[in-house]
C-alpha cells in the first residue's frame, strides 16, 4: 500500500523515523482497528491512531455524549453533547485525518455480533466500562486470533496489557473471572480526567507497535500506573493452563453473553428487592420499616437520599456495622446497586440477617417510582 | 517479619484511604490475617469462603503472581493487591 505525496507529507516525523519509516507507514495504512468504547480510553487511542495514519478505525459505542463525559473524553466537545459517540467520533476522526477510513458502530458489542464485527479488524483496542465487555472481547479475540490491547482505569488508577493469542497469557488467564457490581466503576468511583489520557495513549503506543513490528510489546506483563504517586509498576503474569478459552480444554469455544440477571444472582442470604417492592414495604399501614442503609459517598446521599435512609458510606461499613440492627432486615441502598450488593454481602458476614439489597438503587428508584429524585 | 503491602484503589475504603500499608507475616496467609486485625472486612474482599484468591484479584509477591494463601514472605517484600478494573 504506497503513500500518497499528501500522506508523505503528512507523516514526514514517522518517515524519519528509521524503526518506521515509509514500511512502517504503509503498515500502518493497511491496518486495521477496532476501538471498542469511545470514552476515557479510547478517546485518546483513536485520536493518536487517526492522527498516526491508521487505514482504517472502527468506533464502537452505542451511548451518547454526557456533559459528564467531556471532562476526560477529549474525542468530543460540547458541540457533541447528545449525539451518538460513535457517529460524533467518527466526524471528530475525519476532520483530524481525511486520508484514512473511520466506521461508526453505534450498537452494543454481543455474542451475537462480535465474531462478525472482529473478522473485519486486525487488532483490538480496549476501552470498554464493563467487565461483561471486556470478557466478551477478550474470548472473541482468542477464539479468532487477534490480538487485543486492554486497559481499565478507577479513580487515579490504570492498568495495561497487550495479549496475543498463542503467544502469551489472555485476559481471562489474568482475572479468571469477575462480574460487573463486583468493582465500582468509574461513574460510582470518580477518575481523574487525565489518567485515561496517559492508558489511552499508551494504548495506541501498543497497537502502532504490534503493526509496525517494532520493539517489544507488553506482552506476558501486566502493567499498573498510579497517578498520585506516579508510580509505573510492572508484573509478570503467566499463561494459565486450566484458562477456559485459552488453555488446554477450553469451556469456552463461542463468545457468549454474561447470564442475565435473575433470582438466582444473588448470593444466598441476599434478598433483592425491586424499587416497587421497597415502595410497597415503606407504604403506610405495611408494618414497621425495615432500617435503609445508604451507602454511597456523602455527597451522593446529600444530592438527593430516601428520608428514612441512614448513610454509612461502604468504606465506613466494617467499623460501623454496630449500627445495623441483626434482625430486622436492612435493606442496602447506592447508585445502581453494586456497592449496596456489596454491603449485603459485608452484613452477612457480620451475622445480620438476610439483608435486602435495592435491585439497580436508586438510579432505578428514580426511574421506576419517583422521577423527582435526584441522583448524583 | 515486615513487608510493605500495596493496596488496589478499589479497596481503598477500607485502609482509610492509604494505597500501602505494612503488614506482618512470614505467608501470604499471615500477612492477608493481619491485615484483617487492621482493616476488617478487607479479607474477604480478596479471599473467598473456600481460602481460595478471588478470581477478580491477584496477589503478586514483588512481581511475581502468587497463586497460593502459603506461598512465603520475606522481610523487604512488597506484596501487591491487584483488582480487575472495569472502567473505561
Amino acid at each position: 500500500m504506497t503513500l500518497s505525496a499528501n500522506e508523505r507529507a503528512r507523516y514526514q516525523r514517522h518517515l524519519s523515523l528509521r524503526e518506521i519509516g515509509a514500511e512502517g507507514q504503509e503498515k500502518l495504512k493497511a491496518a486495521r482497528v477496532l476501538i471498542v468504547g469511545a470514552g476515557g480510553l479510547g478517546s485518546p487511542a483513536a485520536l493518536y491512531l487517526a492522527a498516526a495514519g491508521c487505514g482504517t478505525l472502527g468506533l464502537v459505542d452505542f451511548d451518547r455524549v454526557d456533559v459528564s463525559n467531556l471532562q476526560r473524553q477529549v474525542l468530543f466537545d460540547t458541540a457533541a453533547l447528545e449525539q451518538p459517540k460513535a457517529e460524533a467520533g467518527r466526524a471528530r476522526l475525519a476532520a483530524l485525518n481525511p486520508e484514512i477510513r473511520v466506521v461508526a458502530h453505534a450498537l452494543e458489542l454481543k455474542a451475537a455480533n462480535v465474531r462478525a464485527l472482529l473478522a473485519d479488524y486486525d487488532l483490538v483496542v480496549d476501552g470498554s466500562d464493563r467487565l461483561s465487555t471486556r470478557y466478551l472481547v477478550n474470548d472473541a479475540c482468542v477464539l479468532l486470533g487477534r490480538p487485543l490491547i486492554s486497559a481499565a482505569i478507577h479513580r487515579f488508577e490504570g492498568q495495561l496489557a497487550t495479549y496475543v493469542p498463542g503467544r502469551g497469557p489472555c485476559y481471562r488467564c489474568l482475572f479468571p473471572q469477575a462480574a460487573d457490581g463486583m468493582v465500582a466503576n468509574c461513574a460510582e468511583a470518580g477518575v481523574l480526567g487525565v489518567l485515561p489520557g496517559v492508558l489511552g495513549t499508551l494504548q495506541a503506543t501498543e497497537a502502532i507497535k504490534l503493526i509496525t513490528g517494532v520493539g517489544t510489546p507488553l506482552v506476558g506483563r501486566l502493567l499498573t500506573y498510579d497517578a498520585l504517586e506516579l508510580r509505573f509498576q510492572e508484573f509478570r503474569v503467566e499463561r494459565r493452563r486450566d484458562c477456559a478459552v485459552c488453555g488446554e480444554a477450553p469451556t469456552i469455544t463461542e463468545p457468549r453473553d454474561p447470564p442475565a440477571p435473575g433470582p438466582q444472582a444473588a448470593p444466598d442470604g441476599v434478598r433483592r428487592l425491586t424499587p416497587r417492592a421497597l415502595q410497597a414495604l415503606l407504604a403506610p399501614g405495611a408494618g414497621a420499616t425495615p432500617p435503609l442503609i445508604d451507602v454511597r459517598e456523602p455527597w451522593e446521599y446529600d444530592t438527593g437520599h430516601l428520608p428514612e435512609a441512614v448513610n454509612i458510606p461502604l468504606g465506613e461499613l466494617p467499623q460501623r456495622m454496630a449500627e445495623i440492627p441483626r434482625a430486622a432486615g436492612a435493606v442496602f441502598i447506592c447508585r445502581s446497586g453494586g456497592r449496596s450488593m456489596r454491603a449485603c454481602l459485608l452484613a452477612l458476614q457480620a451475622g445480620v440477617a438476610s439483608p435486602a439489597n435495592l435491585e439497580g438503587g436508586m438510579t432505578a428508584w428514580a426511574g421506576e417510582v419517583d422521577p423527582t429524585m435526584p441522583v448524583a | 517479619m515486615s513487608c510493605t503491602v500495596r493496596i488496589a484503589s478499589p479497596l481503598h475504603s477500607y485502609t482509610a484511604g492509604a494505597s500501602r500499608v505494612e503488614g506482618r507475616g512470614a505467608t501470604l496467609a499471615e500477612v492477608l490475617g493481619d491485615l484483617e486485625q487492621r482493616f476488617p472486612g478487607i479479607r474477604f474482599r480478596m479471599i473467598d469462603e473456600q481460602d481460595r484468591i478471588r478470581p477478580h484479584m491477584r496477589l503478586f509477591i514483588n512481581s511475581q503472581e502468587a497463586r497460593e494463601l502459603t506461598t512465603p514472605v520475606r522481610g523487604g517484600d512488597t506484596v501487591h493487591v491487584i483488582c480487575a478494573l472495569s472502567g473505561g
